[in-house]
């Protein structure tokens, strides 16, 4: 590999050097991906735009509503106090991502950008409603990651785009995640199947207002479960309702056979893993009121 | 390609190097300064030999530019030696046994350092959890949790 190497120190310089080079560019975060496929020879660029000098981009802001650097590493998010409570999930997708080497490196931005329907993060995410904000020559525009996310290594970021940021909204009172991965090892293993899941409960605790499930590796893009979401809202949270959201949520899946699983092993790792979240979510919201 | 001329810091000596963009810190460490220590063999940060301490955090140096290390401080195995006295966790790999084939400890080590940094008194399964980015072909992970589990250890009664 070879190509000329960038270091722009403020987000218009980034984003004039990503409009001047277009597909012969790439931005380059962690590199954690990126040099692993330029190495690989699947990509060639002409020009890497290191964005490590552009400051701010590593900021993560918890007050109410949350905004995620797009230079976030998966360390910094293990480690944020603030995620150790209701917002739990994303420490556990964040966790499970590699090695120590590769999360002390790796970036959300990246990991979003790049697109893997196995990425561990990014479910995660899903289930928060998260938004992502890409500035370009036109200038910024917000998208839901739902409509960010088109494929396997496909987004809609355009190629002078640079993905900024990620934001949700805080949590309403009552409400907890979780993430759940199945995968051959404990470590260092890309996920055969995530899921995540967002629960907020009524005030007796047996009533869900709102659910969000997300499904990671079993189809092109990382997956929310709608119907099974649907059919949960107003519901009391029995064994027999999970059963059911967890039913819903493997008919949404289009799982692949690969070297790690069949798809039909998917489909009951889905139905096996959705419950399982969804009760550690209703867990979790009953520990706060205790 | 125009080269590009970088600062680093390395085991607590001032570098100045002059490179291509493309090349990674590995490279540049085991081609331009012999430091040999440092392995080479996945090249895509599934394997762990690699590992070096880039600001005190683990990192593979696979796959990190040495153009990403600018101004930064660099920790290799050459590194943890003091005046001629190996360091309490080499020693440690030494004393169980810890140490086959040979070719992952430097990572393991530097990996281990790193955690116990900031994690003073790790269970077996902490230790575990922290190695988990260096694979030992060997499969001799018992002698070497033991190993890092003995200089915590002795970290904490102060030897």
């Amino acid at each position: 590999m070879s190509f000329e190497y960038h270091e722009p120190t403020s987000l218009a310089e980034a984003v004039a050097l990503g409009a001047r080079f277009g597909d012969d560019g790439r931005f380059l975060a962690g590199g954690t991906d990126l040099i692993i496929q330029m190495h690989r020879g699947k990509l060639r660029p002409r020009h890497v735009v290191s964005l490590h000098r552009v400051s701010g981009l590593d900021a993560i802001d918890a007050n109410g509503a949350v905004r995620l650097g797009a230079l976030v590493t998966h360390r910094a998010l293990e480690r944020f106090p603030a995620f150790q409570g209701r917002l739990r999930a994303l420490v556990e997708g964040a966790e499970v991502v590699g090695g120590h080497q590769v999360r002390n490196v790796g970036t959300v931005g990246g990991n979003i950008v790049n697109a893997s329907p196995a990425a561990d993060v990014v479910p995660v995410l899903l289930t928060l409603d998260a938004s992502v904000t890409c500035l370009g020559p036109g200038g910024e525009r917000t998208l839901r990651l739902e409509d960010f996310l088109i494929g396997s290594g496909r987004t809609a970021r355009r190629p002078d785009e640079l993905l900024t940021s990620v934001r949700f909204a805080g949590l309403a009172p009552r409400s907890a995640t979780a993430f759940l991965k199945a995968g051959r090892r404990r470590a260092m293993e890309i996920s055969v199947v995530c899921v995540a899941g967002r629960l907020t409960l009524d005030a007796s605790g047996e009533r869900c207002l709102e659910a969000r499930i997300a499904l990671g590796a079993v189809a092109p893009r990382t997956l929310r479960a709608h119907e099974a979401e649907r059919f949960l809202e107003q519901r009391a949270l029995t064994a027999e309702t999970l059963r059911e959201a967890a039913r819903l949520a493997t008919a949404a899946c289009q799982p692949i056979s690969d070297v790690r699983a069949s798809a039909r092993y998917r489909r009951l790792l889905v139905e096996t893993l959705v419950p399982r979240v969804l009760a550690r979510c209703v867990e979790r919201v009953r520990e706060q009121a205790s | 390609m125009s080269k590009l001329a970088l600062t680093l810091t390395i085991n607590g000596e001032r570098h100045e190097i002059l490179t291509e963009p493309h090349r990674t810190l590995l490279d540049v460490l085991r081609t331009d300064l012999g430091l040999t220590g440092t392995k080479e063999n996945c090249l895509e940060a599934e394997c762990g030999v690699c590992t070096v301490l880039l600001d005190g955090a683990a990192v593979n140096a696979c796959i990190l530019l040495a153009a990403q290390c600018q101004g930064r401080s660099v920790l290799t195995i050459e590194g943890l030696a003091r005046d001629g006295e190996l360091h309490p966790l080499q020693r440690a790999f030494i004393d169980h046994g810890a140490v086959q084939c040979g070719y992952c400890i430097p990572g393991m080590i530097l990996s281990a350092q790193a955690y116990l940094d900031e994690h003073p008194s790790p269970t077996e399964d902490d230790v575990r959890a922290a190695l988990a980015g260096n694979l030992c072909r060997c499969t001799g992970y018992q002698k070497i949790a033991e190993a890092v589990l003995a200089v915590a250890r002795d970290r904490a009664a102060g030897r």
